[in-house]
């Protein structure tokens, strides 16, 4: 499916990354057992995102999850693993495509999804490695459908 | 007040139930105890620090709370936890998994209504309207909660016994050049493509098509 | 004990987005050989040093054969390997010539059926799995440049395609599509049927 983010548009099978995600979902989120304290949605609600950030944030997103998240939420569990590699090389698919349009300069960045992001990170880095890529992963649904409801 | 003493065992299988976004936490009284539990719930938006107590489902002895208005906000996500108490002890809170209303809910069939013509009939498609706090709220159609959501239509000709399928994204259909006085059987469901979600099969509308003048 | 020889000849079988890896039996007379296969997504060579993931379904596994379709779930470059185990010795492990990338999959013309029933002209199309739509164009014969075309993606059972007027040929044909690769199969012999009862008659 293609999805717009601002000027850049980009091909997605989201489909099968949410399938992906929904087998694994009640697995992962057992394992954060922190309720009050979200890495995308609190303080700042991705819903919140202005339509001119939308390229940026995602790109960012993308890049945040294949560089920092993935490759530590290694599990005891063989099916979760192949569940999670192959939702991470769906995301690598898409932080390429993304990443093109990201150099030819489409896709601003304006100072508040800058800070969001930083926000983003801060959330991330005020855990434990390990615990704060759990979160993320089990937070996919967050993305995703924040995603999907781009126009 | 203090806290009781809390050896009675816990609530059992604490989970939502979720219609069209009317959102109600189920749960099953603690293994072995009769009647005369009590209940109270709490719940919490995801990734916000606090736990908010339910009032109207304070020393509940029912198994269910209606939290349709505390969840009403589909983008966020959810927990929610009972106690339990019977004669001055309780248990532990007990949670939910983690509630996400947009993807957790089940959906309703559409309504369906037919009229018909010598040769053609008109199917009218009607998605669920998203739970509201009262009859005077403005309704939210499913629809616009998931704008992907598609009808998949069944026609069956009684008399042939024959079923044609049709997937259509607006809410009318109008099947042309059908046989003059035969009934046709209409059946309808709702797909929501990502995330992806169906509902069961409405019920079944026949109608005739009038006699050939 | 000589050492085990690696599995040979590891080529993939892959048809409408259906995976298979294959590779030659090792022989050791006397003895069962199993095999066990890993794969390795682009993100694992690049961000997760180079780590290989284990598919259970074909751990010490007799067959020579494995279907590696739940793995290879993303559209990049995949790397596979296998080895063979006799006991307590074990292979080096023969890894695949070159990547896999599932856009490389052969895409066949779907099995379809025309149906006039009465003024109405419909489609029954195989169910190739979820990752497939459908195209399906269809036209009055001897008018081509006024093609139609409809999107089929939920292949539940005979789908309605549209009415015709009593007298002309309505010609059918359709081709699979997957979007995930972007990719669509050659079209499907075209089938005409005729308003009124005409059943479906191969047509070229």
């Amino acid at each position: 499916k293609l999805f717009h983010f601002g000027p850049c548009r980009v091909s997605m099978s989201v489909t099968e990354i949410r399938s992906g995600f929904t087998a694994i979902k009640a697995n992962i989120q057992a394992r954060d057992p922190i309720r009050t304290l979200s890495i995308l949605s609190h303080p700042h609600s991705l819903h919140k995102v202005k339509l001119l950030d939308r390229c940026c944030i995602t790109h960012h997103l993308f890049n945040f999850y294949v560089d920092k998240v993935f490759k530590h939420c290694k599990t005891e569990d063989s099916y979760i693993n192949r569940k999670i590699s192959s939702i991470a090389n769906s995301f690598l698919s898409v932080k390429r495509k993304l990443g093109q349009c990201y150099e030819q300069n489409k896709c601003l960045c304006g100072q508040e999804s800058k800070e969001k992001f930083k926000q983003i990170l801060a959330n991330y880095e005020g855990l434990n490695v390990t615990s704060a890529a759990i979160k993320s992963l089990g937070e996919l649904d967050i993305l995703l459908d924040w995603i999907e409801k781009s126009p | 007040s203090g806290e009781l003493y809390c050896s009675l065992p816990n609530p059992r299988n604490v989970h939502f139930e979720s219609v069209n976004m009317k959102n109600v936490l189920h749960w099953s009284a603690p293994e072995g105890t009769g009647d005369g539990v009590l209940y109270k719930v709490k719940y919490s938006v995801y990734g916000v620090g606090k736990w908010i107590r339910k009032p109207e489902c304070r020393n509940i002895n029912r198994t269910w709370c209606d939290l349709s208005n505390e969840t009403s906000d589909y983008e966020e996500q959810y927990y929610a936890s009972v106690k339990a108490f019977l004669n001055g002890m309780c248990s532990d809170w007990t949670e939910t998994t983690r509630f996400n209303p947009l993807t957790d809910t089940k959906i309703d069939p559409p309504m369906v209504s037919v009229s018909s013509t010598e040769k053609s009939i008109s199917i009218f498609l009607t998605a669920p309207e998203k739970w509201k706090r009262s009859p005077e709220e403005e309704s939210v159609s499913l629809l616009q909660v998931y704008p992907g959501l598609q009808y998949n239509v069944s026609v069956l000709n009684k008399k042939t016994k024959k079923r044609w399928w049709f997937s259509v994204s607006n809410n009318t259909l109008v099947v042309p050049w059908l046989e003059p006085g035969t009934t046709y059987c209409v059946s309808a469901q709702i797909h929501v493509p990502t995330p992806l979600l169906h509902s069961g099969f409405s019920k079944e509308y026949c109608i005739a098509t009038l006699k050939d003048k | 004990d000589a050492l085990l020889p690696a599995p040979q000849n590891i080529s993939i079988l892959s048809t409408n987005m259906k995976h298979f890896l294959t590779w030659s039996p090792v022989i050791v007379r006397g003895e069962t050989v199993r095999y066990s296969v890993e794969f390795q997504g682009e993100y694992e060579r690049e961000y997760a040093n180079e780590s290989w993931i284990p598919i259970c379904e074909c751990s010490l596994i007799t067959a020579t054969v494995c279907n590696i379709t739940e793995d290879i779930s993303a559209t990049v470059a995949y790397n596979l390997r296998v080895r063979a185990d006799v006991g307590a010795r074990r292979s080096e492990w023969g890894t695949l010539k070159g990547f896999f990338n599932r856009i490389t999959t052969s895409l066949t013309p779907p099995l379809m059926k025309v149906i006039a029933d009465g003024y109405h002209l419909l489609v029954e199309l195989e169910d190739m799995g979820p990752a497939f739509q459908f195209f399906v164009l269809y036209w009055k014969k001897g008018q081509e440049s006024r093609m139609q075309q409809t999107v089929v993606k939920e292949v539940s059972s005979v789908v309605h395609l549209d009415t015709m007027e009593a007298g002309p040929d309505y010609c059918v044909k359709a081709q699979a599509y997957v979007e995930a690769i972007n990719r669509s199969s050659s079209f499907s012999q075209t089938q005409c049927v005729r308003a009124q009862g005409g059943t479906s008659m191969w047509l070229v």
